[in-house]
């Protein structure tokens, strides 16, 4: 089944809107696409409207903070990083209970083109101290870790796609920083967050039919990063997979990489991009092109072990 | 020795070792802050959005005897007072040092003062070099559209910035009629204590709006 990001963070920032007063969404003119605007119809009078200005955006969110709302900002993951400085200098430094939810991450905004994908907010985010980042899978997996996220006392970011959602979970049983343990496996680990983990499921299908036993874990909270469960899991292979719609520098990868090299040596391949990317009218298209889908990283696999 | 030093010469003595850091700045900006400081009520909030001025509000501090002498003198030491105001300081609610992001955070403290129905101003002071910044007139747009009566900005019209004159490094002027057009009431005194004290009295009277003070050195 496929969902969408957005519908699931709209229909699910109401819920906590009802039973949370302190919520308060700020917008920068794209309410429609980010689906705040089920917040704005259900709660207008904790709804802020800044027009087109996310610096603004995220000093006013700090604003509210201070004064002890829980403030909600949702922009284009690409256009939220314009306000990284602000994010950096006042939401991360004073530690202030601030919620950046962008939508529109990775190349899930493949009509736009390169000027709208973001492929180095993680990166970006994960640098910065005080800073909870987190990837949710699925559509299901959001209304549960976005309660995580209101509930968790300091700055987070929750990185969220477009509209393509493929269902992982039924259930979801999430923990911020906590992994979730998809499947065991002893022949190689695939590391993934957000839509990479629904494609690390059909690389660990497909590489079952050729005798390979994948572990897959679903490493939702890239910081802090799960290292026991990293490091538990990783045990018992000689390679370690990382998948992410996020450059390999700096993100996911990098973060399992980090950890690894420390604490058990094992080979890392990071799978993600290195480059821009471009206009599609076709999402899966971009996936293909930049090595994201199931049958690339199936390759890529065959050619390490 | 704070019996005899006035303002400026402690501002002078703290800042001698530390290559007087911004000593200009800051002593254009103590008039500002006494005066903003006698005001300030229990609900009200003071955003030194030039952070680089804290060596007046350290002053101010010192004056108002929540800093020893030796807390004064320990600026910008390692252990010491930080070079730019930082939350958890008295009367300091958020960060500063990096310019342009004062006005945005006021408009967020007084929207949710509304939401909360609670009274209380925020004062936010700007350098008159930090309205290059194009983030002042992203703020300022917002505080007008939300009519955010209580957020009073105080620009130190100083005419100086990091290397040089204001008007040679990036013009300013008309700088009135630019917050006007952007929707505030201004007020506009010279650089003295009381005369920014009767300003700051004279815009709580003006409702409906969000309201600037350009306090305009002489010296």
């Amino acid at each position: 089944m496929i969902e969408s990001f957005r519908e699931a963070f709209g229909r699910a920032l109401v819920e906590l809107g009802k039973e949370n007063e302190k919520i308060v969404v700020v917008d920068a003119d794209v309410k429609s696409s980010t689906k705040t605007v089920y917040f704005e119809r259900a709660f207008p009078e904790r709804f802020v409207q800044v027009g087109i200005s996310e610096q603004d955006m995220v000093s006013t969110a700090a604003g509210l903070a201070i004064a002890g709302k829980i403030p909600v900002v949702s922009a284009f993951a690409a256009f939220l990083m314009r306000a990284w400085e602000q994010i950096r200098n006042t939401v991360a430094r004073d530690n202030l209970n601030v919620k950046l939810i962008p939508t529109h991450s990775g190349f899930s905004d493949h009509m736009d083109g390169s000027s709208h994908q973001c492929l180095e907010d993680i990166a970006l985010m994960r640098v910065l101290p005080n800073m909870t980042v987190v990837v949710p899978a699925d559509a299901p997996s959001v209304p549960v870790l976005l309660k995580e996220v209101v509930e968790h006392e300091g700055p987070v970011y929750m990185r969220l796609g477009r509209d393509h959602a493929p269902r992982v979970y039924e259930r979801p049983e999430l923990e911020l920083g906590r992994a979730s343990v998809l499947r065991e496996g002893s022949d190689v680990l695939l590391v993934a967050n957000g839509v990479m983990v629904s494609v690390a499921l059909e690389v660990a299908k497909a590489l079952e039919e050729r005798n390979v036993e994948a572990g897959v874990i679903d490493m939702h909270t890239v910081k802090p990063l799960d290292e026991k469960t990293l490091v538990r899991m990783a045990r018992k292979v000689n390679t370690v997979i990382t998948m992410e719609e996020h450059s390999v520098y700096g993100g996911l990868g990098g973060a399992v990489a980090e950890v690894l090299s420390e604490r058990l040596p094992r080979r890392v391949i990071r799978i993600g991009t290195t480059d821009f990317g471009r206009s599609s009218r076709d999402y899966f298209a971009l996936l293909k092109r930049y090595g994201l889908t199931a049958d690339a990283v199936v390759r890529r696999i065959e050619g390490v072990i | 020795m704070s019996e005899v030093v006035k303002p400026q010469g402690k501002l002078m003595a703290m800042l001698s070792p530390v290559s007087n850091f911004h000593l200009e700045s800051s002593e254009t900006c103590l008039s500002i802050l006494a005066a903003v400081l006698r005001r300030k009520g229990e609900k009200d909030v003071v955003i030194l959005s030039k952070g680089h001025s804290a060596p007046a509000f350290y002053v101010m501090l010192h004056e108002m005897g929540l800093l020893s002498d030796e807390e004064l003198y320990s600026f910008a030491d390692i252990d010491g007072l930080p070079s730019h105001v930082m939350r958890g300081l008295p009367f300091i609610e958020v960060s500063s040092g990096s310019l342009g992001q004062g006005l945005s955070v006021a408009n967020g403290i007084a929207l949710a003062k509304r939401i909360d129905g609670e009274e209380g101003r925020i004062y936010v002071i700007l350098g008159d070099g930090e309205l290059d910044e194009g983030q002042v007139w992203e703020a300022a747009m917002t505080a007008a559209h939300h009519r955010l009566e209580n957020v009073i900005a105080i620009v130190d019209r100083n005419y100086f910035q990091l290397t040089g004159k204001t008007e040679e490094i990036l013009n300013k002027e008309p700088i009135a009629e630019k917050w006007r057009a952007f929707g505030w009431e201004v007020i506009e005194v010279p650089n003295r204590e009381e005369e920014i004290e009767k300003a700051l009295e004279r815009a709580e009277e003006i409702k409906g709006r969000p309201k600037v003070v350009i306090v305009r050195w002489e010296g």
